[in-house]
Parts: structure tokens; sequence; C-alpha cells
């Protein structure tokens, strides 16, 4: 136990930071390689390099968590404050996901454990964890076994399937969070619920941990995360220049650390350094593309293994993605949550998160989102493996277009998987809706 | 209140409109009459005892069978499941005019969709109800969380009647609802013991969907007094996994191939039947807070996967069935992602599976025809093998 808490602290401090400088030294030996795309976009942004640190040296220290700290794997809207106190090495399988996604891992992870009767229909990010575990692998080298798997339902109730069949796996504790769907505003008794939920995971958490939360540390989490989430919201804020010192695509993955590093201090720290860079752009009139003629918005989760050809296609014809739902609901309720009411505020914080709310609520954000940012078009990523984001696109659509001028798009694709992606006709789709604006 | 053997005075139905679209309509008539509001009900879990003691009818929307039809099928891509793009097109072609409500528990993602998306969007102009139901294990902040939806529910439909809910009322609901359970359990657990052939046996237990608790328990005793103590059901046992039996059809396929359906583990009928009663501590909202925790593992109550798999290998063991068919709705996430464990602990103790998958078609293809023959034939074969 000892042996391995040392050699997770090493990696942690030191031998991750070593192979980070090291692979630095090399990229600047090989050179950079545009791909073709030379002149499309602005300069790359500086802290993309302290973010691809910041991720490699987490999985990289995840490596040797299991047996060195609890691990603990949690869901990317899960009140994730209560385990930091405990000293847990948290992993997010949908964060995972996303990277076997960029990595066009998915099919051949995903047909693993369609082998063993998972349907194609289910979640790629569900599919793409399931099929990493049955297949052993994994781009990230390597995910610590969990001691205790962390599931809350307000982003979807499929995370609650998919957990279980994790438990089942696994042989470990399951916390389950459930946060009841808000319709209008969330009822007292609703409230209560998450919050007891939310002592009761406390409890559990410490006999996993073996040891007690600190009262003074959650409250110091929780005052991290809430200026996490201001951090991340000033970020955002930074695309509402002209032109936008950055894309959306960019924000996908600068989305990383407020979802699985909120509550701590590298966290926060990024993104001040972000903050600092995205406003330095916009003062010197930087923008993410070269020539940003229409700003739009992005209703759904990215199509992770396609954003490299998709910014660039919007690119080449100056359309730039300034603001995404996504990526603000990451901004939105943190600011809810109350270092000295840590449950009571939590609760109120968690279940008034984008995806856990009705679609007037929706339509409400997007319309103000596509005032304060200018976006004057929006693309509805219609995906097949996320349902309750994507029931009531078609509605939000006419409505956005109706009621606030913006033009849509619903671009049918899937987050993770590229068997569910037909590029031509997505392409053909794309080209005549941004004709629609010249 | 005596029953009114609604179900038994209905005209035959006539062959341009199908059956369950008349019985519904003349029931809801018939309900009305009586003064009852009606409620439409969307899947699965909802506390029934509650509307009835409130004189609400209820009746429940599994679709409808059959492609969605009008204008609004289009407002659902097409791979959310069949049961909410059915439901929302029935809806807002004015199928349901006659409901006052609809209520929509709180079952899975779509369903939570639709609820904000017919409602708020167009689609149901009447009130909206929803039932938010825990998932996941009992526990003291569960059980809360049931009690309160319990009294806020009673709020709801005490503004849709006109008058508050009266306690004795629904005590009295909850005795009448029991013994409908009961007898339900009955006719499942002890199905190799009734003459009543399954297509007659799932049209019973399906008129439960809306007919009125009293008549529904009137013809549930009737039929129970079909058990006997002999074994009558000679044919091939089966048993039965999903959402909902649609097409019914498939119930007299499984009877012309030779096979009966011994155990069921539909979500829309015997994971309705709880496993005991409710312990009764003389509160009525506790009584179904607790009913909630009794009732067979279902996945859009978030089951723990370990417990349902022990459960189906019991209920199919106890019903001595020789095969499982598992029959899914497509794009049903809390059905599909149980299926791999079904699978597993099913292939464990060696017996044979049938995975179907539907999208609340009207009537079997040619191709599901032959699958199910020919596995009931598999599964004869293999009980006559030496």
């Amino acid at each position: 136990m000892i042996t391995r808490r040392v050699r997770y602290e090493i990696m942690s401090r030191a031998g991750g930071p070593m192979l980070m400088a090291m692979e630095r030294w090399w990229r600047r030996q090989r050179g950079r390689n545009g791909g073709g795309t030379e002149g499309l976009f602005g300069p790359p942004l500086e802290s993309t390099r302290k973010l691809k640190e910041l991720t490699t040296l987490h999985y990289l220290a995840g490596r040797f968590a299991d047996g060195a700290v609890p691990v603990a794997w949690v869901t990317s809207g899960f009140p994730v404050e209560v385990l930091r106190p405990l000293g847990f090495h948290t992993v997010y399988p949908e964060n995972h996901g996303a990277i076997c996604s960029v990595k066009r891992m998915v099919p051949e992870l995903s047909e693993a454990v369609e082998r063993k009767g998972y349907s194609r229909d289910l979640c790629g990010y569900a599919r793409a964890d399931l099929g990493s575990i049955a297949a052993g692998k994994t781009p990230v080298g390597r995910l610590p076994r969990p001691d205790l798997l962390c599931c809350c339902t307000n982003i979807c109730q499929t995370v609650l399937y998919w957990y279980r069949a994790l438990a089942a796996h696994f042989r470990v504790p399951l916390v389950i969070i459930d946060a009841p769907f808000v319709y209008g505003e969330a009822r007292p008794h609703l409230l209560a619920y998450v919050a007891d939920q939310l002592r009761e995971l406390a409890e559990t958490a410490e006999q996993v941990a073996g040891r007690k939360v600190d009262r003074a540390a959650l409250v110091e989490t929780m005052r991290l995360a809430r200026e996490g989430t201001r951090l991340w919201d000033e970020c955002l804020r930074a695309g509402r220049a002209r032109p936008s010192p950055w894309t959306g695509f960019d924000s996908f993955f600068h989305l990383a650390p407020i979802v699985a590093m909120r509550g701590t201090r590298e966290c926060n720290a990024y993104y001040r350094m972000l903050r600092d860079e995205l406003n330095d752009r916009v003062a010197r009139g930087v923008g993410g593309i070269a020539n940003e003629r229409v700003r739009l918005l992005w209703d759904n989760l990215p199509i992770w293994f396609n954003l490299r050809d998709l910014s660039t296609v919007l690119a080449r014809s100056g359309f730039n993605i300034v603001c995404a739902t996504y990526t603000n609901a990451w901004a939105e309720a943190g600011s809810m949550i109350d270092p000295a009411d840590p449950e009571g505020s939590a609760a109120k914080a968690y279940v008034h998160v984008l995806l856990n709310r009705d679609l007037p609520y929706k339509l409400s954000v997007m319309k103000r989102l596509c005032r304060e940012y200018g976006a004057t078009g929006a693309i509805f990523h219609s995906d097949r493996s996320c349902k309750p984001y994507s029931i009531g696109q078609i509605d939000l659509k006419g409505r956005l277009a109706s009621e606030a001028g913006v033009k849509g798009l619903l671009l049918e694709a899937d987050h993770a998987d590229p068997r569910s992606w037909s590029e031509a006709q997505a392409y053909n789709r794309l080209h005549a809706f941004m004709e629609l604006f010249e | 209140m005596a029953p009114m053997f609604v179900a038994l005075c209905i005209d035959r139905p006539r062959p341009t409109m199908p059956e369950w679209r008349i019985m519904r309509a003349a029931t809801i008539s018939a309900q009305k009459k009586l003064g009852r509001k009606t409620v439409a009900v969307l899947p699965v879990h909802y506390p029934r005892e509650l509307f009835t003691a409130m004189d609400v009818h209820t009746v429940e929307l599994w679709g409808p069978p059959g492609p969605p039809r009008g204008p609004d099928a289009g407002r659902i891509q097409a791979y959310a499941c069949a049961v909410v793009r059915n439901a929302l097109a029935f809806l807002a072609s004015g199928g349901a005019d006659a409901a006052d409500a609809v209520l929509f528990p709180h079952t899975c993602d779509s369903i939570q969709g639709l609820a904000t998306l017919a409602p708020d969007f167009g689609g149901w102009g009447k009130p909206a109800l929803r039932y938010l139901h825990p998932k996941g294990e009992d526990s003291p902040s569960a059980r809360a969380f049931v009690r309160a939806e319990l009294a806020h529910m009673a709020d709801e439909l005490a503004r849709l009647t006109g008058r508050p809910l009266a306690i004795p009322r629904l005590a009295e609901a909850i005795g009448l609802h029991a013994r409908i359970d009961r007898l339900r359990g009955a006719l499942l657990s002890r199905r190799a013991f009734l003459g009543m052939g399954d297509p007659a046996l799932y049209r019973l237990l399906r008129r439960g969907e809306f007919l009125g608790p009293e008549d529904h328990l009137a013809e549930l005793a009737v039929s129970a007094r079909g058990l006997g103590e002999v074994r009558v059901q000679r044919g091939v046992p089966l048993m039965v996994t999903g959402y909902v039996p649609e097409p019914m059809t498939l119930f007299e396929l499984l009877a012309s191939a030779g096979a009966f359906v011994a155990a069921d583990d539909y979500a829309a009928v015997g994971r309705r039947v709880p496993l005991s009663p409710p312990a009764d501590d003389g509160d009525p909202f506790d009584t179904l807070a607790a009913k909630a925790f009794t009732m067979p593992p279902c996945p859009t109550r978030g089951a723990d996967q370990d417990v349902r798999m022990k459960y189906l290998e019991t209920l199919y063991r106890r019903s001595g069935a020789a095969g499982l068919i598992v029959h899914v709705q497509k794009f049903c996430e809390p059905e599909l992602f149980d299926v791999p464990a079904i699978r597993r602990c099913f292939a464990r103790i060696g017996a044979p599976l049938l995975y179907l998958e539907g999208e609340l078609e009207a009537s079997l293809s040619g191709q599901v025809v032959t699958r199910l023959e020919a596995f009931v034939e598999m599964v004869d074969a293999g009980r006559k093998a030496p």
C-alpha cells in the first residue's frame, strides 16, 4: 500500500511533469503539422498545452491509483465535491469515452460489447466504456479499477443502467444520486430528497475511503467548485467578442477540467490562465478562425470523432461556433453552490443542470445565448445515442427560428460512434444550411 | 361500489376500428357518466390507488401499436422508442381528447422528454401530471420522497376533480387494488392450472389498463374460479420478459405452435404485481410508499442487475418454463441494458433464449413468426430428448 502510494505520488508530482516536458521537446523537434488548415484558424491557444498536460497527468496518475488511493468512477454531473476531501482519485468514463471517440476507437470497442448482447442503439459513451473493459483496450494506457461507483441521474437515466452494469462487473458499491427531472421550478421535497441522498453518499464514501469527511476541507472544495464554475463562465463569455477569440470546438476540449477536476486548485489555476489568454486575444482582435462572418450556436454533445473536419468545413466559409448549450451547462448551475451549506446548495445546483430541465427552460437558454453571443444560426446535433438531449430538438429548432429569428440545422450523428455518421449527407445538409446566410 | 361490468356490456367491435380503441372509448364514456374524471397514463408505474380514491379513471397509453399517424409523428426522432413517438402522435391527433389530463410517470428519458414536449410545445393542451418515482433501492430518503410525491399528486388530483382526498377512501382503494393484485398474481403464478388460453388471459390482464378497478376485479374473480388443483396446460412452457406484449397476436401464435406462457416478466404485466403485500401501519400514504418497494425488480425503477437476475432465475425455475423469450422494444434503454446480463444468466443455467426486438408493430412479421415457431419446436425437442 505504502509503495503504491509513493509510486502514485511520484507519478502525479514528478514523473508525469517530466514525461510531459519530454513530449514537448519531441514535438518541437518534429515540427508542427498544420494538416492543410493553415490560414483558416487563428493561432493555437497556448493554454492547450497546459490542458494536455493536465489531462495526461490525470490519466497517468490514474494508472497507479488503485491500491494507492481510493478510486471512484463518476458520472460527469455527479456532485464530486463530497469525494475530494476523502482523497479519491476520480475517473470519468464519459470523458474516457470522448477520448476513445477522438481516437476513433469506438467501433472496435463497441463491437466487443455488441458481441455480448449490448445494442448498438445504446449510448456511445457507455458502449465505449463497457467495450474498453471487455476488450482490455484504452487509449489512456490503463484505467484504475474502481473502489466506488458514483452515478447521478441529472444528465440522463442512461448512466443509471450503465453504472448498474459496471457494478455487476466490478462488484463494488454503487452510489446513486437520483435527481428527479425539474418541470418549471424544483419543488422543496425534491431538493430535500437529493440533499438526503448526498448525506447518505458521504457515509458510503467514508466507509470506502476509511476516513471521515473533514468539514473544513469540504467547505473549501465547494468554494473551489463555485469559483471554478465562475472562471469557466468567464472563459466562455470571452466568446461574446467579435471575432470570438476561440471556436466552440476549442471550448469542447477545454471543458475537460471543469468536468473532471471540479473543486481542485489545479482546475481553477488552469481556467485563470485560459481566461487571461482569451481576454488578451480579444484585446488584440485575434479570432478563433481567421475570417469570422457568421456566428453559430451548437446544441447537444460534440461529434467527438469529427471535430476537426467539421470545424474546417465551417471555418472555410467563415462560420464560427461561438456558444454551445453543452459547454454553457457547466457554467450555469455552479453559482448556486454555497460553501456554507454544502449538501443543500449542492442539491439545488445539481438538479438544476440543463439536461435535467424542461424544454421551455432549454429554449430560454438558447435564446439568451444567441442574443448575448450574437449567433444568428444554430446547429442542432441530433445525437442518435443521446436521447434526452435530442428529444425536443425538432421543436426547439422551429421555435428558435420563429421566436428569435435564428436559422437552424438538424444534423444527425452520434457523439461517439462514427458508424452513425454519413459524411456526404451531413456535409450536403451543412452546405445547404450555410447557403442560407449568403 | 357495485361492479358495473362495463367490459361485458360492450358492443362487439366493428371491423374498421381496433378492438382496444372501441373498448377504451366505451369504458371512458361509462366512467364519465359516473362523474369520474379520466386521466390517460403513460407507462409504467404509478399509484393507481390514489386515482381510484379520487374518483379518477385511468386509461393507460402503451403506444398505441402500429405506425405513428398524423403530422406530429415526426416531432420525435426515429431513434427514440415507438412508445413515445406513437404516444405523441396519438395525443396530438386528438386520440386522447376524451381524457381530462395526462399522467407522465418518470419511467425513462424518453417519457420524461415527452412529458415536457407535448404539454409545453404542443400536442396536449389539458393538464399534464408528472409522477416522479425514485430510482434505486429502498432507503429512508426514497420513502420520504415517494410519500411527498404522493401528497403532491393528491393535491394535483384535487385540483382536477375539485374535491380533496378523503383518507378513508384511499384506504379503501388500497384494499381494492390489493385484491386485484392478488388475483392477477394468482392467475400468473398458477398459470399451468388455469384452463384459459394465453390470448384470452392476456386480453383479460391488459383490460386492467383501462377498465374501472371494480369491473376489472369482477372479471378477474370470475376467471380465477377456473384455477384448479390439476395442471391443465400441457404445452411447451415458456417465460417472457420485456416491456409490453405487442402485438398481442404473439400469444395466438405461441398457442398455435403448442406453447404457453408459464411465467411473465413484462413491465406492463408481471412486473406490476407486488411480490408481497405492503406493510399496513395505518397511514395509507406510508402503505402506498411501501408498495413501491415490494414490486418485482424493474429496470425502469433502477433495479440492481444481480437482484433482477436472481429474481428472473427464480421465476423461471418455479414456473417450470423450458425457454425464455426476451421481447424488447427497439431503442428502449432500460430494457436493452439488461439484455447481456439476462443472456449470461440464462446461458449459465442452460435455458434456451429467443431475443425479439419490436417497434410496437400492429402485427407479427413473417420472419418473427418463423423464429417463434422454430424456437418452440427447438425447446419442445429439447424437453423430449432423453
